[in-house]
């Protein structure tokens, strides 16, 4: 089979057409193995991250900060301004190509341990698991009489679920709001109107998706899973069920084999089907709704193991592999991918170390086109806007050239004192000799350099407007 | 004169519930890019300013467009999810007219 064709959904799947309507929920029985505890570490690594790294901060500033009323976002020392946007389309272009990177060598690595959707379901499943037990318990409350038991189990199911969902949604507002003002607001009682809103909007989508949506996000809203499978080609590995060593199952392997009649390894147990989130059976081939999460590899060496089988009945394999075909893991795409990577993550590193935390915006004023003054001089006035986008603060000293014996009026040199991560705007007359104007418009330069740190310094030009010299 | 499909299950029968969330989500996903392309490029204050709502707060600013844009991009939604049922019936209709 191609993979490209990926098989169409197995019997009992094909409710498409009454997609979200009459879902049939999928109780998932609890895996242990070698990828459950990957699949566990990557959660508990990734929401870590998440709910500890809004509360890690640095010399007084939150680390990771995404501050939308100064429009500034704070990353680890470094301050983005949104005029540094081009960094953070460097940054989604290489999380992109290494997306596509991973999916060609290993299928949908992101779906089954990396993916929000994937990590906040299995946090909630193991939730549900805690009160109302493994899958088939779950199974029996459900189908069971709705008596005490049911109302205190569910109830106490969803009251842990609404209280994550708010501690996930006030975490997510934290990243926008600095989290230990919002958290001293909430104490007080005191939250804005806005912070409100979006702590439960935030919540309600992490309740809905991972407490009910779950595996239909990823089979019917996932943009991704549509068009992963233009990653996949016979190199790929993927999870597959070993049909020549597998078929034909039987119950009665065993017995089988001692009358002489031809029985595959798998014991048709049923379990690779209990335990997949997606409610899939792998046995019927590469699937779309696959999220490659492996429990099904899992639980099939588990019960390989027991009966006294070779493990990987069930395995991360390719299409080449099965046919016995030499494997292909470094191919000409995984260079491409790797090169490309390669080549954005260097000049986006290569741009943010030389980059000067220092912006300067000229404005020239425009109610007047020059002046003279007292001393026969000719004046241009403009308003320069410096913004310091270093994290700390600088004295700049601002200067002019271009034009013989052309001068900052009043001061030969201008000093201004800005703030990390703040916007000085100085207002300022320059004045020229009017011998020294040749054009009606001259280009000039403004200097602006920090006093502590020669090298943090622009050189701006600007326009200055005289008569011409007759 | 080719018979006309009009008692075919057609797309019209796709679950309602499945239309909303057709219409609802591709929608969000455009408002979100939009959302964050258009405020690198406008301060939601100076834009409350221009408008003369002096008083919006900058995260009142950035809800009312992130909402704005969700009601656009669902509303362009909507009318490819009205568009794309096939107009059978009214063809049908209207040569029905002719041959009279």
């Amino acid at each position: 089979m191609s993979s490209n064709d990926a098989a169409a959904p197995s019997g009992k799947n094909s409710d498409d057409d009454d997609l979200y309507q009459k879902h049939k929920k999928v109780y998932v029985r609890e895996v242990h193995g070698l990828f459950a505890t990957l699949r566990n570490a990557a959660m508990v690594v990734l929401l870590g991250l998440y709910y500890g790294l809004a509360w890690v901060s640095w010399n007084g500033q939150q680390v990771v900060l995404f501050d939308l009323p100064e429009r500034k976002f704070h990353l680890f020392g470094l301050i983005f301004w949104p005029q540094d946007f081009i960094y953070l389309s460097a940054l989604l272009i290489i999380a992109a190509i290494a997306l596509f990177m991973f999916t060609s060598l290993a299928g949908r690595l992101w779906c089954g341990y990396a993916c929000p959707q994937t990590v906040w379901t299995e946090i909630y499943m193991w939730m549900e698991r805690l009160v109302e037990g493994d899958g088939r318990k779950q199974k029996k409350l459900d189908e069971g009489k709705h008596g005490s038991n049911y109302v205190r189990k569910k109830a106490g199911k969803h009251a842990l679920w609404i209280a994550f969902s708010l501690w996930t949604g006030f975490t997510f507002v934290g990243y926008f709001t600095p989290i230990r003002e919002l958290a001293d607001s909430l104490i007080t009682w005191n939250l804005g109107p806005w912070e409100t809103f979006w702590i439960f909007f935030y919540s309600f989508a992490t309740y809905g998706n991972a407490g009910f949506m779950r595996e239909q996000v990823c089979i019917y809203m996932c943009p991704y899973a549509r068009f992963q499978s233009a990653m996949f080609d016979r190199d790929t590995l993927v999870i597959s069920y070993d049909e020549k060593r597998g078929e034909p199952r039987s119950r009665k392997a065993k017995k089988n084999a001692t009358e002489g009649e031809k029985a595959g390894d798998c014991v048709d147990c049923g379990l690779c089907v209990q335990v997949c989130p997606t409610g899939i059976d792998i046995r019927d081939g590469l699937q779309y709704q696959c999220i490659g999460c492996a429990a099904c590899v899992d639980v099939c060496d588990e019960v390989m193991e027991k009966v006294g089988r070779p493990k990987g009945l069930v395995r991360y394999t390719t299409e080449n592999a099965l046919e016995g075909k030499p494997a292909h893991i470094l191919r000409p795409r995984v260079f491409i991918y790797v090169g490309i990577i390669t080549l954005v993550t260097g000049l986006l590193l290569y741009s943010i170390l030389t980059r000067t935390p220092l912006e300067v915006d000229i404005l020239r004023d425009r109610s007047a086109l020059f002046t003279e003054n007292d001393m026969g001089m000719i004046e241009n006035v403009y308003n320069l806007k410096v913004i310091n986008m270093d994290a700390k603060s600088h004295e700049f000293t601002i200067e002019v050239e271009g034009l013989e014996g052309i001068r900052i009026s009043g001061d030969k040199m201008l000093r201004v004192q800005v703030e990390s991560g703040a916007i000085a705007e100085v207002p300022l007359r320059v004045e020229v000799d009017p011998e020294s104007i040749k054009r009606r418009s001259s280009e000039i330069f403004f200097n602006v350099q920090a006093t502590d740190q020669p090298d943090l310094m622009q050189h701006e030009p600007g326009k200055f407007i005289g008569p011409v010299a007759r | 004169m080719p018979t006309l499909p009009v008692n075919k299950p057609a797309l019209q029968e796709v679950p309602i519930l499945q239309s909303i969330i057709s219409v609802l989500w591709p929608s969000f996903l455009v408002a979100s890019v939009g959302t964050v392309v258009f405020f690198v490029l406008f301060n939601p204050i100076e834009l409350a300013g221009l408008l003369g709502f002096p008083e919006l707060s900058p995260l009142a600013g950035y809800t009312a467009g992130f909402f704005g844009f969700w009601l656009l991009t669902s509303i362009s939604s909507s009318l490819t999810n009205h568009f794309r049922k096939p107009s059978f019936r009214a063809q049908s209709k209207g040569s029905h007219d002719i041959e009279q």
